[in-house]
Order: C-alpha cells, then structure tokens, then sequence
C-alpha cells in the first residue's frame, strides 16, 4: 500500500503527501513558483505539472495528492516543452530587464528561465505597461516584474493576516487590465511588515533601501537575532563591506519561522547613527565628558551606596530593557533584590 | 469527416462517448434552428454557413473576458490565443500563428486550473483537427471576414442543477477569499433568501457537484448558510436597492417564496407591488410547512420583510377569491398580477375512515400548521405517520419533539425508495422513529369517534412504473393492525387554484393547477402570470424562487412593452439543460480524500426535546477550507442561430 512510481522508480509515501512533497523526499526536484508553504498557496503557476499515468491533463505536482500505484514522470518531454512555454509566456508577460533589476541572480524566474534554455518569449496579445508603486518608505512595488503568482497576496492575507493586498482575481470582464488583476497594496492596512517581499518570487517588490546597494551574490548572510523585542526572531542579515543591505526572516527558524515585523526588518539604521554613543559620558559642569567603563561604574556603585544610606533602598528603581535577553533581566532583578534590597524593578515589555 | 456538418460533442470526457450527431438538439427556439454550437464538450454543427472560425475567435475572446486571472496558462493563453485568432480573422494571420495557435490550445487545456482553461479550448482544438482549412483559406485569402452574432451562456454543474442558476462558483469563492458580503450580493442575484435557502434547499445542486467525483461534494448549502448568518451576525442590513421608480404596479397573490420572490425582483427592477396573503405571516409552506427545528421563523421573518425595502407592501389576512376579486384588483389598476398560491391541500389516501372526522386524524399539513401556530398538543403515546417524503420527516421528527413517545412512519416501498432526503432519514432514525417498509394503509379503526389503529397490508416490489421505482403490489391476505393513538397521512399535497382565480376566466387545468408558459410564466391571460407549487404542484422552495424571479422579469417586459417572451439566454439555458452539465461517469484524474463540511448537530437526545434549530453554525475557518474545495466548474457555452 501506499507505492508509487516516481520517474521509474519504486517509492512508497505517507498518505496525505502531494506528488510534490513525495518528489522532494525522494531528491527529484520539480520545479515551483508559486507554491507558497506557510500559506498552503498553490496550484497557480503551473510550472511544477507531472505526467500522470491515465490522466487526460497534466497535473500539479504541490496540488495532487500523491496515490497508490500512481506512475508518476516528472520531466518527460511534454512536461519539459510545456514547462518551456509556460516560462514563455510568463517572461513575455512583463518587462524583464534583469540588468536592472534588484533581483538578479536572486530570482525564481530567472533560474526557471536559464534552466530550461529559454532563448526568446514569442507573445502576439499586446503588453500593457503597469504601474509602479513608490508610494511608502521602504516597499517599493514595479509590478512590470510581477508574474502575479499570488505569493504576496497569501503572504498577507493568511501568514501575516493583515488583509493588505485584496484579492486581486476576478472575471477578466470586471478587472480590466493594466490594473484590474494586479496584487496591488491597500496602505490603510499595511503595516509594512514587508512579509510581501520576502514572498516575492520575482523582482516585483523590493526593500527601497536596498536599492542600488549591492548584487544578489556580494552580499553574505549572516544569521542574527532581531534586537528588538524579547520574542527572539531569527534573522539573515544580508550584508556587503559590514553594511547590513537587507534583512530576512530566517525560513526554518523558530520562533518566527521566517516572519518578521516592520522593527526586525526594516529598523536596522540605528547601527550606523552618528549619534549613537560609543563609550560611557559623565556629566560634568553642564555637559558631558568621555570616561572609562571603571570610572563610570565606580561613580553609580557610589551613588546608590549613597542614596540607600541616605534614603533606604526603595528610593531606588529599576527598569530592565525588554530588548535584553531573558538571562540579563533575571540577573538585573536578582541586583536589584539581592544586592541593592529593593523590590522596585520592572520590565518595559515593549520597545 | 467529409460532411460539412459534424460533430464532436462528448468526445473529451474521461468515461463517456461522443454523442451521434443526430441525437444532439437541432432547434434553439421554435421556428428557430440551431445551426452550431460550440462548448465545454467539443462542438456540432448542423448547418454549414456558419463561419466556424469567427465562432471560434468569438468564443476564444468570451474564455478570455471569464478567465479569473488566477492561473498562468489560462491568463496568458486565452489572451494571447484571443489576440492570434483576432488576427486571423482580421486576414492578418500567418499559417506559424496557426500552429502556435494549437500549442497554446494544448498546453492550457492541458494545464489550466480550472474548467474555464481546461474545456474553452476544446472546440478550437476540434476545429484545428478537424477544419484546419477552414483557417488555412482565410488565412491565405488575407481579407477580413465578416462576424457573425452568437448567444452565449457561462454556466456549471451546480448552477445548472439548481432552479434558479445561483452562480455558485463564485460565491464558493468569495467566501475562499473571505468576502462573504460580496458573496451574499452574489447569492441574491438568484435567491432572495440566502439563510433559508441555506437552511433548507433540497440542495440539487449538491447532488451534481462534480466535486464528488474526486472525493465527496462541496457542502454548498452550508456555505450559504454561512454568509447569511455572518451577516446577520454583523448587524449589517442587506444592501438591497429598489430600481428607478416606473409608474406600474403589480398585484401578487400569496406570500410565500414564490410571490415573494416576484415582488423581491421586481423591486429591483423598480415596480411597486402589493401582496396580498392570507395568513398573517410570510412564507407560505416554509413558515407554517418547515418546522422551527430545521428553519428558526425570525430568519425566514427578516428574509421575507426584506422585500418591503424594495416598495413592496404585504397585506395580511386577504383571501383573495372571497375577500377581494381578481377584477377588484384590476380595478384598483394593477397593471399585472401574479399567482403564487402553493398546493395547500392534503391529497387523499383513499384510505377507509379518512374522511370520518375521527378525532386523532390529522393531514400532515394541517399538523404541522398547527404545530407552527402553536395549537398542537400530545394526544395519547403512539403516533404514526404515512408516507416516505420529506414532509413525512417533518411530522414525525416534529411528533417526537411535541412528546410522542413512540413514533413511527410507515411507507409502501422501501427505505431506497423514499423521496425524503437521506439525510433528513438518518437524522430521523437517530431520533428514535420507527420505519416500517413495505406497508401501505387500508382502513383506520376508531372507537367512539377516537382513532385506536390503522389496519394495514404489507406490500411488495413488482414492476418499475413511470417514474422508474418498482411499483409496490400489495400481499394478499396480509392485513394487520397498527394500535396507535394518533395518524398523519403525509403523501402529498394538490393544488386548488380554482378557490383563487374564477374559474372561466384564466385556464385551470384538471388537477386545479395554474398552467403557464415554462420559461416566462404567463398564464393564458397576458397579465396574468404564476409560479411556485401552484403551477408545478408540491415541488421546492428553490423552484417556487426561481419561478418568481422569471416572472418579474418577464411581468417587467410585459408592463414596458406590452408582451412577453422568452429571450436568447432563456433557450439558451433551456439547451444547456437539454445537453446536461453534469457527467455522472466522468472520470477525474486524480483523487483526493478529503471529507465534505458537515455542520455540527445537536445531539439527537437533545434536539427531540425541543423545536430549537438542530444545525449549528459553521466558523469562517472551515467554510474557508469546504470552499477551498470548490473545482470551479465553469463551462462556457455558444450557440449560432
Ligand atoms: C412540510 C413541508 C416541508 C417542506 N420542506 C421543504 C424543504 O425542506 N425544502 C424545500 O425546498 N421545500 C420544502 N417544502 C416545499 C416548499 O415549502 C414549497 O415548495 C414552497 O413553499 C412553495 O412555494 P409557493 O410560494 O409556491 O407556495 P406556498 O409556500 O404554499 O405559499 C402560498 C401562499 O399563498 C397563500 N395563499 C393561498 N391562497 C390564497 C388566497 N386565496 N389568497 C391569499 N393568499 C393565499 C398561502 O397562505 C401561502 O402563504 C416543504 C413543504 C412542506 C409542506
Ligand atoms: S524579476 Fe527576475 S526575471 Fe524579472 S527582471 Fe528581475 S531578475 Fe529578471
Ligand atoms: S508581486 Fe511578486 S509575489 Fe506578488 S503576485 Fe507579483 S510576483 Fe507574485
Ligand atoms: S466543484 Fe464547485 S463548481 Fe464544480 S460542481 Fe462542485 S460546487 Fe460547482
Ligand atoms: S508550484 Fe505548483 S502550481 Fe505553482
């Protein structure tokens, strides 16, 4: 029970796989672009149909359930051709420029394009130019790139659960082109948690700020801890020269498994303030004089020696950082409690 | 193929044959040939000067305005498909184009997500097998050619099934994407009353959903039920708004879902009219028929006042026939008149005693009026009930919730013929009814006037009959007696029209039903138009909507212009019909195992307690993931008359 041929080979499978999952276990990669795990998105590009023994079409490989006895080809010539002018299509279908794009070498369509040696996209409907989106801060839309694979829309609506970029489907009658179809953005709910572009396949949405800043392959990821709350998200900081380009959600990492909000994505400037302070500052005389670490620490452990000899030990307060780690405020509360004698210590629990 | 006329319909469904050309249907309207028609099944032709190329082009350019956008082979290849054959016809066309033509004709067919990309390129890929020259000529002719007029119908399996074409694909999938407001104003295209309709269709469309043919069907009705208990939950009122106002008003007699239905949409369409009923509350069978536990009275209440939004007023407690005539009404300059009067009698058993006036008889009918009207007490222990309908069900699950104790139901054939809905049996047996099968009535024996028993013969199968069950004989010699305190025939209901309308003036046919015109349902009489269980006799409450909803429209075109018939799409509908939708045997490619939305019940020792509503509701979560199921089914259909 439970047996299927994959591409000629014997493989059993756990009911409930799709033929896309049982190919990824068994290292037959199929390709996909619209498939969009965290949000159960699929079944919308097309580009990952198999050859199905006695089916009448081909059939999506992350939509179909995999079958007992199902005999299953994955790159057969009418899957590959038809592959080809799926990417066809799809390529001429936009205004592709991957000279110019943010994208380059970090993009489904431009893999999927290469890999299948597509050398020219015949088209005989006529290409409407669409808009481009430049209207916020950090999210910059050129929907000339998007392949409207929904990816954004699902990101939105069903992982981040902001209903910011409606359902752009309809009957072609009732949505009519240039913009009738496209997944555009409603900035009343956007909270630019940017979870669109991480979703992105393609060059469609970009971080702004990373624009102009560096190619796909001279940036190095390097994994890190969002700074900000004490929930702890994952992050890969993109980074080119020790300048952090762009930041992602780390995909398989708990707890955020790849989420992030507008703090963990976008809140990174900070690090390279002018203004941020570098060693500890004594005030003196109306301003402030640069000091050592000892000298400084020495001046507050006298000062609350001081205070709880004049005034007693509740006339002293603490407030630990929520950006801190959990470690830091159980040693700041056990100072505070322990060492000091006061029971007045909180958390900011928030930033 | 030599002929010029051919035929390739059928030829594309997995595990059904290509239909012979002379079996297809040949006429569109009376006096109107079909002379081609091209569809989700291929394509005929009867008549040769149709230009089947233009058809084509015509009909690529309709898949591409009803394309959702949602997959890349449909979206890109019906446009760029639109734009070759566009092309072509315009004598542009190159004999390349053709061949590129036929690639993207497979691979969308091929790959398309749903049924729109995966059956609008059939016809196009028989012709391109079939008449290629017919293309090659224009194409080396390099002159535009003329085009032609075609009528043209979307349609799908459920939607077809069911009465009123609800467009249930699309609103399957406003509630996927969580616009349940957007799906409820797609609803009421169709049905004015989404929460009863919801509640308590018989569900055809159910039945052909071709959903089933993968693992089970779509729960459809649930889904309705759904949107219309969100928006009562939200508080939000209907956005319903009544038509520039015209200067005619209709009379409608009879407020139940019929008559309101015609006085809904002609609302929207800008008539004032005027029901006049006489009970003292709308709905007809559904409020004093449906009992509360299958359909709560204040849903059906806020449906039916919906119409008085639309400029219609209900008067209650007219009789119309004694109270008021149909010349009264013509008087008082009603400019028509609709009939929506039902089938409110109980039809005869032809059973001794039925007609003795014993006390503990009662028609199923008359039963649950009075169960409704809150008149119904418990007489005695043991109740039976005789017939296999649903309004059978309805008594005895009533019975056992007015506190019967001992319930049965007895039917002359067998479980597996019952009309009842099997779902409304098995709810039934779970409550403690007794079926007793094969077992018809002969006399009812009373004492002092009381009913004590009903003296039965058991039964057997014989010969299928017109209708195609097998025609229950009766076993001689085999008369028993059922001991009970109480019976309800429930077999049935007739029509009395002849009480309503005078006899004489408006054709009444032999069974006191209402004939009228199928499709624009007008009497013999121009201004005189009916619909609902008084024309067809007992039938639903989605038949009795849609035929209320016909007859506004036409009663609209009758008021404007002074005549009524049928339009394009109306043949259309009816050929569609005619070829059918949905494919019992059609073979999917692949199957799935997931199970169809059930909404929760009530426990069964809980429900009989009391009339409370049995179904509960379903949360935004699970109707998301049933209407994730949904295949969307739509077939686009041409015709060249
Ligand atoms: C017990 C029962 C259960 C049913 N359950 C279902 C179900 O679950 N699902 C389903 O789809 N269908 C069901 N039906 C069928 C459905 O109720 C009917 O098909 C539907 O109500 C027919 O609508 P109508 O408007 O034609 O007639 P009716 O509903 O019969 O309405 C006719 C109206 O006209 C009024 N009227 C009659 N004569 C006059 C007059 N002279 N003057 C003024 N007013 C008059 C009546 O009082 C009534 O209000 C059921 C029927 C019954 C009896
Ligand atoms: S989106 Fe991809 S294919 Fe398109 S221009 Fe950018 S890199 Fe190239
Ligand atoms: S913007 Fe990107 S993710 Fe969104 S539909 Fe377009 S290509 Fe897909
Ligand atoms: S799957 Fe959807 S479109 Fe198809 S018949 Fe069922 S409800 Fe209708
Ligand atoms: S990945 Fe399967 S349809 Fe897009």
């Amino acid at each position: 029970m439970n047996t299927m041929t994959l591409n000629g080979k014997n493989i059993s499978f756990n009911p409930g796989d799709t033929i896309l999952d049982v190919a990824q276990e068994n290292g037959v990669e199929i390709p996909t672009l619209c498939y969009l795990q965290a949000a159960d998105h699929k079944g919308v590009c097309r580009v990952c149909v198999v050859e199905v023994d006695g089916a009448d079409r081909l059939l999506p490989a992350c939509a179909t359930p995999a079958a007992d006895g199902m005999v299953v080809e994955t790159h057969s010539e009418l899957v590959v051709q038809t592959r080809k002018m799926m990417l066809e299509l799809l390529l001429a279908d936009g205004d592709h420029n991957c000279l110019f794009c943010e994208s380059n070498g970090d993009c489904k369509l431009q893999e999927l394009v290469y890999e299948y040696g597509i050398k020219d996209a015949p088209r005989t409907a006529t290409y409407e130019p669409r808009p481009i989106d430049d209207a916020t801060p950090m999210i910059f839309r050129d929907f000339n790139k998007c392949v409207l694979c929904g990816r954004c829309v699902a990101a939105c609506n069903d992982v981040q659960c902001n209903d910011a970029i409606p359902f752009p489907y309809g009957r072609r009658e009732e949505k009519p082109l240039p913009t009738g179809w496209l997944p555009l953005a409603d900035y009343d709910h956007c909270v630019h948690c940017g979870e669109c572009i991480q979703a992105c396949p393609v060059g469609a949405i970009i971080e702004k700020k990373a624009i102009g800043q560096a190619r796909s392959w001279e940036m190095e990821k390097v994994r890190s801890t969002c700074p900000y709350c004490g929930v702890g998200c994952q992050l890969w900081l993109h980074v080119k020269d020790d300048r952090i380009i762009k930041v992602t959600g780390v995909e398989d990492g708990s707890p955020n498994k790849g989420r992030l909000c507008v703090k963990g994505r976008f809140g990174y400037d900070f690090i390279y303030s002018e203004e941020r302070l570098k060693t500890p500052l004594i005030r003196e005389n109306g301003g402030f004089r640069e000091a050592s670490w000892d000298e400084a620490l020495d001046l507050v452990a006298n000062k609350f020696k001081e205070i709880i000899a004049t005034h007693g030990p509740d006339a002293i307060g603490g407030v630990s950082c929520s950006r801190s780690i959990n470690e830091d405020s159980y040693n700041m509360q056990k100072f505070f409690r322990e060492v000091l004698g006061t029971n007045n210590i909180d958390n900011c629990a928030r930033t | 193929m030599t002929s010029q006329t051919f035929s390739t319909w059928g030829r594309w469904v997995v595990g059904h044959e290509q239909v012979p050309q002379d079996k297809l249907p040949s006429e569109f309207a009376k006096n109107q040939p079909l002379k081609a028609f091209m569809g989700w099944d291929g394509l005929f032709v009867h008549d040769t000067t149709v230009n089947l190329v233009d058809m084509a082009r015509a009909y690529m350019k309709l898949a591409r305005e009803e394309s959702c956008g949602q997959c890349f082979p449909c979206r890109l290849g019906t446009e760029d498909m639109s734009a070759i054959l566009d092309g072509i016809c315009a004598g542009k066309g190159t004999a390349a184009e053709l061949d590129r033509l036929e690639s993207l004709a497979r691979l969308v067919s091929q790959t398309a997500r749903c049924d729109i990309g995966q059956t609008a390129p059939r016809p196009l890929l028989d012709l391109l097998q079939y008449r290629r020259e017919d293309f090659l000529k224009i194409i080396k002719n390099k002159a535009p050619i003329p085009t032609g007029h075609y009528i043209a119908k979307v349609t799908a399996p459920c939607t077809n099934a069911c009465p009123s074409h609800v467009n249930i694909p699309d609103y399957v999938e406003k509630i996927r994407i969580g616009r349940w407001d957007q799906a409820l104003s797609s609803i009421r295209n169709d049905c004015p009353l989404p929460g009863v309709i919801g509640r308590v269709c018989v569900r055809p469309c159910e039945f052909n959903c071709r959903r089933q043919h993968v693992d089970s069907g779509i729960a459809i009705r649930a889904l309705k039920r759904f949107a219309a208990d969100t928006e009562l939950a939200s508080g939000d009122e209907p956005c319903l708004h009544s038509g520039p106002t015209k200067d005619k008003k209709v009379a409608i007699i009879g407020a139940g879902p019929a008559g309101l239905a015609c006085a809904y949409y002609l609302g929207l369409r800008g008539y004032a009219s005027t029901i006049f009923e006489v009970m003292n509350e709308p709905g007809g069978m559904t409020a004093v028929g449906i009992p509360d536990y299958r359909l709560p009275r204040d849903i059906l209440r806020h449906e039916a006042n919906q119409v008085k939004k639309l400029g219609c007023e209900i008067r209650y407690g007219v009789n119309v026939g004694v109270d008021i005539t149909l010349k009264d009404l013509k008087l008082q300059g009603y400019g028509a008149i609709f009939v929506g009067v039902g089938a409110p009698e109980a039809s005869k058993m032809r059973c001794e005693g039925e007609d003795a006036g014993y006390k503990g008889f009662m028609t199923g009918v008359e039963f649950l009026r009075r169960i409704a009207d809150g008149e119904q007490s418990v007489e005695g222990k043991k109740f039976l009930a005789i017939g296999g309908g649903n309004v059978a069900m309805d008594c005895v699950r009533s019975a056992l919730r007015l506190g019967y104790t001992d319930v049965n139901l007895i039917y002359r054939r067998t479980r597996a013929e019952m009309p009842a809905d099997p779902v409304e049996i098995t709810e039934a047996e779970e409550e403690g009814v007794k079926f007793h099968f094969l077992v018809a009535p002969l006399k009812i024996i009373a004492e002092e006037g009381k009913v004590t028993g009903l003296e039965c013969h058991r039964m057997e199968l014989g010969e299928p009959d017109a209708s195609g069950r097998r025609r229950p004989v009766v076993v001689e010699g085999s008369n028993f007696i059922i001991e009970c305190d109480f019976i309800v025939p429930a077999i049935g209901q007739v029509c009395v029209v002849d009480c309503v309308l005078p006899p004489g003036e408006v054709e009444i046919s032999k069974w006191k039903t209402l004939p009228t015109d199928e499709i624009t349902r007008r009497t013999n009489q121009p201004s005189i138009f009916g619909g609902g269980d008084c024309v067809t006799g007992p039938a639903t409450l989605i038949a009795a909507l849609a035929a209320g909803k016909n007859a506004a429209r036409f009663i609209d075109q009758f008021l404007s212009s002074g005549t009524s018939t049928p339009e394009d799409c109306d043949y259309m509908e009816r050929l569609i019909s005619k070829l059918g939708v949905f494919n019992s045997k059609e073979k999917m490619p692949y199957k799935d195992s997931k199970t169809k939305l059930h909404p929760p019940m009530m426990e069964p020792e809980i429900r009989i307690k009391s009339f409370d509503e049995a179904e509960g509701k379903i949360n935004a979560a699970s109707a998301t993931k049933e209407a994730s199921r949904c295949l969307r089914c739509y077939r686009i259909a041409m015709a060249a008359v």
